[in-house]
């Protein structure tokens, strides 16, 4: 897959392959935390410490909706957005997004990552590994889908920051 | 003998200051960091990579210190970026 930004104000995800493919159209449903208290508790980290009573207590109220709303908007616009990819069987598939909507795709892309890394508890390290797993187990192919999400999080900021092309 | 008069000092109400707090996250990723601080606080490019630096290798960064109520708008835009940051009162 290759990702640019293309003339006119649009971030072009080029020759997507039928795994990137699926992969990309998974990013909502890993978005939904399923009720996880975990997942949960990252989204929504606390503010403050607990001597912080009352500014906790109106976060709760106010701030916490606010940020739901914006993460579930983010993660539309993003499905959205995937509508529109175009893979026919036996060719790489092409997406086109609006740069207006790099925001959303970044937010979107730091939930799933979030939410995944929190529910199959990876630690540090492991997040930090680069090498090729040394087996293939479910927790294995989900830092690999971690790590695919973070390499388009990186193209997306690069084409967001870097020059127009044809 | 002249009295010495001592004037009361008079108390300026000039609010605690408040640190907005970033913490370091395995899952953020350091250009996301880093762009966010230049979204939220207008920071050039070197002045946020120097808190990103901060957050990664010490574990956390005082990114912004000010009033209160502006802590708090600082605070909800680095949730909404899902940065995992606290407000702590400056000593």
């Amino acid at each position: 897959m290759l990702i640019r930004r293309l003339k006119g104000n649009s971030i072009e995800l080029a020759d997507i392959e039928p795994i990137e493919a699926e992969l990309l159209r998974k990013i909502p449903s890993v978005c939904d935390t399923g009720g996880d208290s975990r997942a949960e508790a990252r989204l929504f980290s606390n503010p403050a410490d607990s001597s912080e009573r009352q500014f906790l207590s109106d976060w709760d109220e106010f701030v916490r909706p606010e940020l739901r709303h914006l993460f579930l908007s983010a993660r539309k616009t993003v499905e959205e957005d995937l509508g529109k990819l175009s893979d026919r069987p036996g060719r790489p598939g092409r997406l086109v997004v609006p740069c207006a909507h790099s925001d959303a795709w970044l937010n979107t892309l730091n939930q799933a990552r979030l939410i995944l890394a929190t529910k199959f508890d990876f630690t540090d390290e492991e997040l930090s590994m680069h090498e090729a797993p040394q087996s293939f187990s479910r927790r294995d192919l989900v830092l690999l889908q971690i790590n695919f999400y973070a390499a388009i999080q990186e193209r997306i900021i690069d084409a967001v920051n870097g020059e127009e092309q044809e | 003998m002249a009295e010495t008069v001592v004037e009361p000092k008079v108390e300026v109400a000039l609010g605690t200051p408040w640190n907005v707090v970033v913490h370091n996250d395995p899952v953020n990723l350091m250009s996301y960091v880093t762009m966010v601080f230049q979204k939220v606080f207008g920071y050039s490019k070197q002045k946020a990579q120097q808190h990103m630096l901060e957050v990664h290798y010490k574990g956390r960064s005082i990114v912004w210190t000010g009033a209160r109520e502006r802590a708090e708008f600082y605070l909800q835009q680095l949730h909404g970026y899902l940065l995992l940051a606290t407000l702590e009162k400056a000593e």
